[in-house]
């Protein structure tokens, strides 16, 4: 048996045999490595994989027939390819929210979650990425974008800001886990031989000796430090592609802020998802208990409160103005073709989730489970009406243009590749959650020693 | 009593056969096409002439696109044929008088114009005229003063006219602005109006010169007459180009110093940052290494 170590600011505060609490260790190490797919985790990736593999085929259409095979005119250039864009950046601020935020401010309870918030990061990030090469149609015009693209230019500002997100994600998701491989490599028989040459190849120097540890935890703290910025840089950024232009909907002052409330809402909601879906999967009813749920509930219920602040201030004051030229696109919002999406949004994803999660019933794991699946749902409509009603009401009349240019509702080629992107990311979530732990083990033990001690 | 009924069924029975007949016709109720001619000369060179297409729906009148019209210069012949044209989006088509109908031109000083429509499925055949008198307008200017000439061509001299209407003008960019508070001048027994120019101080281009502008606008003897003449009395205009400068709106290569400043600062911040951590990383793996030795 070995001995245990626990290392907290580079200071070794306890040293003792682990023989005493070897049964225990074991058995919290057994409940927290990764496990292998039952029926359901294979049905549940095969039906991913066949969502995925038919947006991959409406994406060779795409390439072979070009973007006309969309719905996407003139007017409406940007559709749900950059709603869904922007949904990803605004998931993935879950990452700092929770990881970065919780560990500057002490929030001890949070760390079982962790990462799950860094794998939901990652799986967003990269299909952020993804969308935007899609959305431009030919993918070889990313390249121009590196040798034509202006600095002057937003877009140019989110390509480096989204890069370096990715990047901080990565790293932040590999340090916390170096503990978690040496662990892994121990179970090799169970990891199987394919898994732990991988464990082998990302972790097998970590030895847990005093000296890595303490440049690890400062590494982390590092990057906890850095995330923060960062991620508000990254939703801001993406916020300013729209508010630096000038169109009904899109000037405005508040879109960063309003942005970033939004994302942070939207993360927190796939956060709760997730901690229930992998609770309930992984039987981790121990380690992700009620008060989890019920505390990431009231953090709910906070930030739709926030986000809703934003949206009163982002509609309010232009409706009481109803300037002619924004008339068209507020109303159209309000009672217009857009309303039942609007008010759908703004109520299942905003204010039902308050009214359930202020009561401490709605904050069991199966209410907020729900209201994460609204919170979600409704976040990504929202996204859909950042973008499209603006499109379509332009401060300027639409003249001698075909009747199909002024409306827009997206191609099944369109949907294909949307629906393929959010299988996509799901899978990414779910093939991490089989590689490693979704709960960080060396964590969890050392804060079972912290609360012996 | 039988007469009458005689009479009454023979009425009602041709009735009955006259609704039939208009029944069984199939005709269609066809649009009426209401068809204006204007005429223009600018600078006393080639004139044209712009013809307006129109039809009253519900009560309004609506441009009416893709109607062919054959306009003629005072008579319906091949020797007066001036162009065949045919309106666009706003209801309009335009010609200049070819000068295949010169000698008719010269010929007179008075000229009918005549636009026809042979008529379509959609709409009845329908015509419109104008008869205008060949007029000219001469403009002098000195001294901040304009001083305009009207003169209509009366057989083969041109003598002045007493009573035009005349707007003195300087041509801006959206519209014409009067040379002074006066919106019209109006012509004496010589043909001559005269305007204070104050407008002083205006822009015009890089050595200041403005274009004046006479115009008689819809008259309905002499059509629509402009005469331009440029003057130096507008304030010199130096623009002050910003295309080489380094702006936001510039290309890639003349981006804003303080720009690129904020930019690579944050660049090369947070990426040595994450270069140091990768670094870090590597440090780790020695110590591992080292470790397990």
């Amino acid at each position: 048996m070995e001995n245990s170590t626990l290392i907290k600011d580079g200071v070794v505060i306890n040293e003792k045999p682990r023989e005493a609490s070897a049964v225990a260790d074991e058995k919290t190490i057994n409940d927290l490595l990764p496990q292998t797919f039952g029926k359901a985790g294979k049905i549940w990736v095969t039906v991913l994989s066949a969502i995925c593999v038919v947006g991959v085929f409406a994406y060779y259409r795409q390439l072979r027939y070009g973007l006309a095979v969309t719905s996407m005119r003139d007017y409406v250039s940007w559709g749900i390819y950059i709603s869904n864009f922007v949904f990803f950046v605004a998931i993935s601020l879950v990452g700092s929210l929770i990881t970065a935020v919780f560990r500057l401010a002490g929030v001890k309870w949070g760390s079982p979650l962790t990462r799950i918030a860094e794998i939901i990061a990652v799986a967003a990030i990269i299909f952020a990425s993804i969308i935007i090469i899609v959305d431009m149609g030919s993918p070889e015009r990313f390249y121009n974008l590196f040798i034509h693209g202006r600095i002057q230019s937003p877009i140019i500002w989110d390509v480096i800001v989204i890069t370096t997100y990715f990047f901080i994600s990565i790293l932040l998701l590999y340090y916390p886990l170096l503990p978690d491989i040496k662990i892994l490599l121990r179970f090799k028989e169970r990891s199987g031989k394919r898994l732990n040459r991988l464990y082998t190849y990302i972790g097998a120097f970590w030895k847990g000796t005093p000296e890595q540890v303490k440049l690890s935890e400062r590494a982390i703290n590092i990057l906890c430090v850095t995330i923060i910025p960062v991620a508000f840089t990254i939703h801001t950024v993406t916020s300013w592609l729209f508010a630096t232009t000038y169109r009904p909907g899109w000037d405005s002052t508040n879109f960063g802020a309003y942005f970033i409330a939004g994302a942070f809402l939207v993360g927190a909601g796939g956060v709760v998802v997730s901690m229930y879906v992998f609770r309930k999967v992984y039987h981790l009813e121990k380690y992700i208990t009620e008060n989890h749920f019920d505390k990431m509930g009231r953090i709910l219920v906070l930030l739709s409160l926030l986000y809703l602040y934003f949206n009163v201030n982002e509609f309010l004051t232009p409706f009481f103005k109803m300037k002619e030229s924004e008339a068209g696109y507020l109303n159209g919002l309000f009672s217009g073709d857009f309303a039942p999406v609007f008010w759908f949004a703004i109520l299942v994803g905003m204010i039902l989730p308050i009214l359930v999660l202020i009561f401490k019933k709605g904050r069991k794991p199966l209410p907020v489970f729900i209201v994460g699946i609204m919170v979600v749902v409704g976040a990504w409509f929202k996204r859909y009406l950042i973008v499209t009603p603006t499109l379509l009401h332009p401060f300027l009349p639409m003249h001698d243009t075909p009747a199909t240019y002024r409306h827009y509702f997206p191609s099944w080629e369109e949907w294909a590749i949307t629906i393929g992107s959010l299988a996509g990311a799901m899978l990414i979530i779910t093939i991490l959650a089989r590689i490693f732990p979704v709960i960080p083990i060396q964590e969890t033990l050392d804060e079972q020693y912290e609360s012996v001690k | 009593m039988k007469v009458l009924n005689k009479i009454f069924s023979g009425a009602l029975l041709l009735m009955l056969l006259a609704s039939a007949f208009t029944a069984f016709s199939q005709t269609t109720e066809k649009g009426d096409l209401s068809i204006a001619v204007n005429y223009y000369i600018t600078n006393n060179r080639v004139p044209y002439l712009v013809v307006k297409v129109k039809t009253k729906v519900d009560g309004r009148f609506k441009n009416v696109e893709g109607i062919p019209l054959k306009l003629y210069l005072n008579k319906d012949s091949i020797g007066t044929f001036i162009a065949k044209v045919i309106s666009n989006e706003r209801g309009e088509a335009s010609a200049m008088i070819p000068s295949s109908v010169r000698k008719e031109w010269n010929s007179q000083s008075k000229h009918t114009f005549l636009a026809n429509f042979d008529g379509d499925k959609k709409y009845s055949s329908a015509k419109g005229d104008l008869t205008v008198s060949r007029a000219k307008i001469l403009i002098d200017a000195a001294d901040k003063k304009v001083t305009a000439t009207v003169l209509a061509l009366k057989d083969t001299t041109w003598i002045p006219v007493k009573g035009v209407d005349v707007i003195l003008a300087v041509r801006r960019l959206a519209s014409d602005l009067n040379i002074n508070e006066t919106p019209t001048f109006t012509t004496d027994s010589t043909g001559k109006v005269t305007g204070d120019f104050k407008r002083d101080g205006i822009p015009g281009d890089a050595k200041g010169n403005i274009t004046l502008l006479t115009k008689i606008v819809d008259n309905d003897q002499y059509g629509n007459l402009v005469i331009e003449k440029s003057v130096p009395w507008g304030a010199k205009f130096i623009p002050v180009s910003t295309f080489n400068n380094r702006t936001l709106f510039a290309t890639r290569d003349k981006s804003p110093i303080w720009l690129l400043i904020i930019v690579y600062s944050i660049v090369i911040g947070v990426w040595g940052i994450l270069t140091m951590l990768v670094l870090n990383l590597l440090k780790i793996k020695k110590l591992g290494k080292a470790s397990a030795k």
